[in-house]
């Protein structure tokens, strides 16, 4: 695969280790290509039939479907084989990263003054994040593996390349590039000064967004310290200034009315019905009036017809993201309403691949992200 | 003296979580894993033999007669036992990850295998 662009944190592969992940990679690449579309066909030529004629009806939803495509041997064989490459990424990652890591911790505490780091050691980790490992990372965000650890920012940096297959961009900054394209799109004459990215694990999207407005002041915050120790210095190496800090977006300790712009980068489907509220309710009181509330996230399952709608749910049953089965049904144009925005203030809209300057094989796909959008 | 080996971080290499069952019977889901897992190490062997062979071409270092003739010294056998093990214990992981499992839910009690 075309190679993840260089920082000073960046795990460094040895002949065989890259060449693992080149064929995760590529096994992935074929999958979603070539053994991810037999699932049509194995539906309509065969579930289907089958369906209507044991009941004398279609589906109605995808929850009838999951019913019968999961018993179905190609669907089986497809999922087992999807579920093995997620485990196989994090495999063909964590070898490199735990023969460096004394060195990469290390470098982590010598890095530059930019931007900044703050860690809360009493912070409690939500349930959300500590019942499973999410998308099968071994020991997931939020796990401290030694002392001053990046470990989990370390294999996550890499593992989301390959999980995207190259889609994020050789910078790993392909979301940044999207809202931020489509940011300057929706409101060309909007002036920043401070802005807020919750949720922001390596800080890949908030770094891209710094990197290209110098002089805007960036805070970014997640509850896993040892990402935030990669992302910070991670920023330094890339020349972002950021300011990150361990909190949860439920709950931040920022000023009432203090950011012009708070967004988030597919962090509402790994938390609860309860957390989403919370964090558009503390979204709303960090704005300043005028300020811009703007997360994208994963799609919902309104008017998806049933086949598609269970497919694109694999990731809930299939790879620890148990949460995002809730944000699929949710109103999230009510959430708005509850947290305080006014109606003419809410704007559900969605961004792809068409607003990033970096043109990688895969980002040309036409998948759109739902964003939500509210101004105080 | 502390071994070097029991200072080195051990990072987690499996992630918490139930796995779901793909196939009627849970020994078709391992055995998938480990012909998933020989297909990528046979590619990364592949990949290697494939370097070697154009460094030997550019440079004209040896005959490929030569591999044949080839006598093992001690520490290379050693290195090559080494990796094998890894290998079985990456291609046999399915297996090891159930085994970690019971273990676990055994709470430390009854960790012992049992005997022949």
């Amino acid at each position: 695969m075309i190679p993840l662009d260089q920082h000073t944190m960046l795990a460094q592969t040895n002949h065989d280790e890259e060449s693992r992940q080149d064929f995760v990679n590529d096994f992935r690449v074929h999958l979603a290509s070539q053994v991810f579309p037999g699932n049509f066909p194995t539906y309509f030529n065969r579930v289907l039939p089958q369906f209507v004629k044991n009941k004398g009806r279609e589906p109605t939803d995808r929850h009838e479907v999951r019913k019968v495509m999961t018993k179905d041997p190609y669907y089986q064989m497809w999922s087992a084989m999807q579920r093995s490459s997620q485990e196989m990424i994090w495999d063909s990652v964590v070898d490199s990263v735990e023969r460096q890591l004394p060195e990469l911790n290390a470098k982590a505490k010598q890095s530059g003054n930019k931007g900044s780091l703050i860690l809360d050691p009493d912070l409690e980790i939500p349930k959300y994040h500590t019942a499973a490992d999410i998308h099968l990372q071994p020991g997931a965000y939020h796990s401290d593996q030694s002392d001053d650890d990046v470990a989990a920012g370390a294999v996550y940096d890499r593992g989301t390349y390959i999980y995207s297959m190259g889609g994020l961009g050789t910078g790993n900054n392909g979301l940044g590039q999207i809202t931020q394209g489509f940011f300057k799109n929706e409101f060309p004459d909007k002036e920043l000064e401070r802005v807020l990215d919750m949720g922001c694990t390596i800080g890949g999207s908030v770094v891209y967004w710094a990197q290209q407005m110098p002089d805007v002041e960036f805070h970014a915050i997640d509850v896993g310290a040892p990402v935030l120790r990669y992302g910070h210095a991670r920023a330094e190496s890339l020349g972002g200034a950021v300011h990150f800090s361990q909190q949860n977006a439920e709950c931040t300790n920022f000023e009432d009315n203090s950011f012009d712009l708070v967004t988030s980068h597919i962090l509402l489907h790994e938390t609860s019905r309860t957390a989403i509220q919370n964090v558009f309710n503390e979204s709303y009181r960090i704005l300043k009036p005028g300020g811009i509330m703007m997360h994208l996230d994963l799609p919902q399952a309104h008017g998806t017809p049933p086949l598609e709608g269970f497919l694109f749910e694999w990731e809930i049953y299939n790879n620890n993201e148990h949460f995002y089965a809730q944000l699929r049904d949710m109103d999230l144009v009510e959430v708005c309403r509850k947290a305080g925005f006014k109606e003419e203030n809410i704007h559900p809209k969605s961004a792809g691949s068409i607003w990033m300057d970096d043109k990688t094989p895969y980002a040309d796909d036409g998948f759109e992200f739902p964003i939500i959008i509210g101004i105080k | 003296m502390p071994n070097d080996d029991d200072k080195k971080i051990k990072l987690p290499r499996t992630a918490k979580g139930k796995k779901p069952q793909y196939f009627s019977d849970p020994t078709i889901d391992k055995l998938l894993s480990m012909v998933l897992t020989l297909m990528g190490e046979l590619s990364v062997t592949r990949d290697r033999l494939d370097t070697v062979e154009r460094l030997i071409e550019n440079n004209g270092l040896f005959k490929v007669d030569d591999i044949e003739g080839y006598d093992i010294p001690d520490d290379v056998n050693q290195a090559r036992m080494e990796r094998r093990s890894a290998y079985i214990a990456r291609v046999l992981k399915s297996v090891q990850d159930e085994l970690d499992s019971l273990q676990a839910k055994g709470d430390g009690k009854n960790t012992q295998l049992p005997e022949e």
